[in-house]
């Protein structure tokens, strides 16, 4: 095992845990203990507040009404983000896949799963990710406001996606090895794997986790926050 | 609402007070504005309030604001774009608040506040007009019109308010209403109505002034007593009609619910501003402080002084008119003649009364009972486009131009499609940006408020009003 193999696979997620669990900790305090005078409710409201809250975070609706085209490339893109992230918990430990033997299915139904969905996935993210990059380049009134950040963030994502991709539709993926990983992670005595290719998703992986906290990427928690105080009654 | 608002009503105005002329301190000369003044007050928001602290730390950037703006709707400029002018100030909130502002700072929009900027921010935070329609279709809700007040707000405190915004303000915290009128004046001005009434309808229809102990203290924009009167008298025939003609009052010194500071991002002005008039609605001893068709001055009582606690527990409750009216209409105590009203109407749903205080069917129900013909505009209620005149820009005629072919193009567009021949809104900020926008393009369509169609065609002792020209 090289140095930089090490370093990549062995020191930097711990780094990653600790900044990404301090700053979004961190951010949320400040958020949550800064005041807010008067009432902002924007109407119509929902009936309560929970509910309103709910409804938008699985759902857009009200981007839905702005922006159906948006809509599409977004929402898409969040749900199979979601999907994929529960797929990595699945390639990472081997919880998910004893949840569904539980549920009755069989090994052969699980690889299913994973080569078919998971594949669908990667393809799906990919190409909305793309979508928003081009949408943010040919859209006037979206270019004009747009600034470093924006495309290096949809970039980094572009990136990590096309690494996964490669790595799941290229060279041989060992699911094996990758469960070492994880599992050396846990007992402090990391053992990372050989694939390049590897090492490349997970940096660049671990760069997007770090830059989490202190980026715009940040919307995913400052959503509770700002819709609570317009979906209040 | 300004004096020169385009009279609806054909009224006379042999009885119109003259404008108090009221000196203007801001004229003397320009001053000097520090770098650091502005940087200070853009360091305070790390403290709150949370909405503004929270906008300027996690807008994605999306775009989907600039589709759904009034302004950048009448024209696609970058000045235009909502979060060009948020970014205003969030890019130096970047700069002095944020890890990556401080360490990256250009490459992440970051940047400090250039000499002489803020001349630039006066006019640019004047092209907003509040409406928060961005905040209504924003997948995170995010209010530009919050970023729009404070961006005024830094403007205003250090001296660069537009001056004419700032001749409003200060003439009503002199007189305690934006026309400048004493209270003469409006005794004058409710004389009038009341002979007009009585000409109207041939019995006393009264409108009661400083009586203490009556029920409800009916506070309009001063707008809808001497300029577009309808409304006032509408509301006088309602209580007459319920037999409740003891049961209200208007102030002479307190009829003008419009509040300025709201526009201007001066706190202090707005609760200077508010004071009075809480203060006259304790000394009348009502129960119910009783707002008129102004959507700002209900916004400011309702959504900011009651619920922040300004001035404590209140001894009354706060109402619109237009709920009490909805109401009665709704229990069957009040009768109309629909033929008065036979022309195509519809409703223009001002932005402080349909996002921002939730008042959207009273007003159909009013002008459903009142008119042979009532149509939707669309879209409409929360969704609806803002007149164009928002956040005070009605009352600015050096905003003329921008108001008529810019942040009015689609509120004009969406008036035409409903082939009305009135449009009603219950706001004099409203109504004089739309009879503005008609003349100018030269749309033989009328415009006035809610209670003003029921003013015509209300039964009082089982007659309408007979009077054929408006």
């Amino acid at each position: 095992m090289n140095v930089y193999a090490l370093f990549i696979g062995g020191i930097l997620p711990y780094l990653a845990i600790l900044v990404f669990l301090g700053g979004m900790i961190y951010r949320f305090y400040v958020w949550f203990k800064t005041p807010q005078p008067g009432k902002m409710t924007l109407f119509p409201a929902p009936s309560s507040l929970a509910g309103g809250v709910i409804s938008e975070f699985f759902f857009f609706p009200s981007l839905f009404r702005g922006d159906k085209v948006l809509w599409v490339f977004s929402w898409v893109f969040h749900v199979t983000l979601a999907l994929v992230f529960l797929g990595h918990i699945r390639v990472l430990t081997g919880l998910i896949d004893s949840i569904l033997m539980s549920m009755g299915v069989s090994d052969e139904g699980i690889n299913w799963m994973s080569g078919t969905l998971g594949g669908a996935a990667g393809i799906v993210l990919l190409a909305t990710g793309i979508l928003l990059l081009i949408r943010r380049l040919v859209l006037n009134r979206v270019r004009e406001i747009s600034g470093v950040p924006d495309f290096f963030a949809l970039l980094l994502i572009v990136a990590i996606i096309v690494t996964g991709d490669l790595m799941r539709f290229g060279a041989h993926f060992d699911l094996e090895q990758t469960r070492v990983w994880a599992g050396s992670l846990v007992s402090f005595s990391p053992v990372v794997p050989k694939s390049a290719m590897f090492q490349v998703h997970v940096l660049l992986a671990i760069l997007l986790i770090m830059y989490i906290p202190f980026s715009k990427i940040m919307h995913l928690g400052g959503f509770f926050f700002t819709n609570a105080l317009v979906k209040r009654r | 609402m300004s004096q020169d608002a385009i009279q609806v009503s054909k009224t006379p105005d042999k009885k119109k007070p003259a404008v108090k002329e009221v000196n203007n301190k801001n004229k003397e000369k320009k001053p000097v504005v520090k770098a650091e003044d502005v940087i200070k007050e853009i360091k305070a928001i790390k403290n709150g309030p949370k909405a503004l602290k929270l906008y300027m730390e996690m807008c994605a950037k999306c775009g989907t604001c600039s589709s759904v703006c009034p302004v950048y709707y009448g024209k696609a400029d970058k000045k235009y774009n909502p979060v060009e002018r948020s970014d205003l100030i969030r890019s130096i909130y970047k700069k002095h608040c944020t890890v990556t502002g401080k360490f990256l700072g250009g490459v992440v929009g970051a940047r400090d506040y250039m000499e002489g900027e803020l001349e630039e921010w006066a006019e640019h935070f004047y092209t907003c007009t509040g409406c928060r329609r961005c905040a209504t279709y924003c997948p995170f809700g995010i209010d530009n019109s919050v970023i729009t007040r404070k961006g005024r707000g830094i403007v205003d405190k250090l001296g660069l308010t537009p001056e004419t915004m700032q001749r409003v303000v200060q003439i009503s915290l002199e007189t305690r209403n934006t026309d400048g009128a004493s209270p003469e004046a409006f005794k004058a001005a409710i004389d009038f109505l009341e002979e007009e009434m009585k000409d109207e309808h041939g019995v006393d229809i009264n409108i009661p002034v400083d009586q203490v102990g009556a029920e409800y203290f009916y506070v309009p924009p001063s707008g809808d007593v001497l300029v577009n009167s309808e409304a006032t008298t509408g509301v006088a025939k309602v209580f007459y009609a319920l037999g409740m003609q003891d049961k209200w009052t208007m102030s002479s010194k307190c009829f003008d619910g419009a509040n300025y500071g709201l526009f201007t991002g001066n706190d202090a002005d707005m609760k200077a501003d508010n004071k009075p008039y809480v203060e006259e609605a304790k000394k009348l001893e009502c129960k119910v402080l009783f707002m008129g068709e102004c959507g700002h001055a209900y916004r400011v009582m309702k959504m900011m002084m009651e619920p922040g606690k300004w001035w404590g527990d209140l001894p009354f409750k706060i109402m619109n008119c237009m709920e009490f009216t909805a109401d009665k209409i709704k229990a069957g105590k009040l009768q109309f003649d629909k033929s008065k009203n036979p022309q195509p109407v519809t409703y223009h749903d001002p932005c402080n009364f349909g996002r921002s205080c939730d008042i959207t069917e009273e007003p159909r129900i009013i002008l459903e009972a009142s008119c042979e013909d009532f149509r939707e505009m669309y879209p409409n209620r929360g969704e609806n486009w803002c007149c164009g005149g928002g956040a005070g820009l009605s009352a600015m005629d050096d905003l003329f131009d921008f108001r008529m072919n810019v942040s009015g193009k689609k509120k004009l567009d969406q008036v035409r499609a409903t082939g009305a021949k009135y449009v009603a809104a219950a706001c004099s900020n409203c109504k004089r940006q739309l009879s503005q926008l008609m003349e100018h393009h030269k749309e033989d369509i009328a415009v006035g408020g809610v209670h003003d169609m029921l003013s015509r065609s209300i039964l009082i002792n089982g007659k309408a009003a007979e009077r054929v020209e408006y």
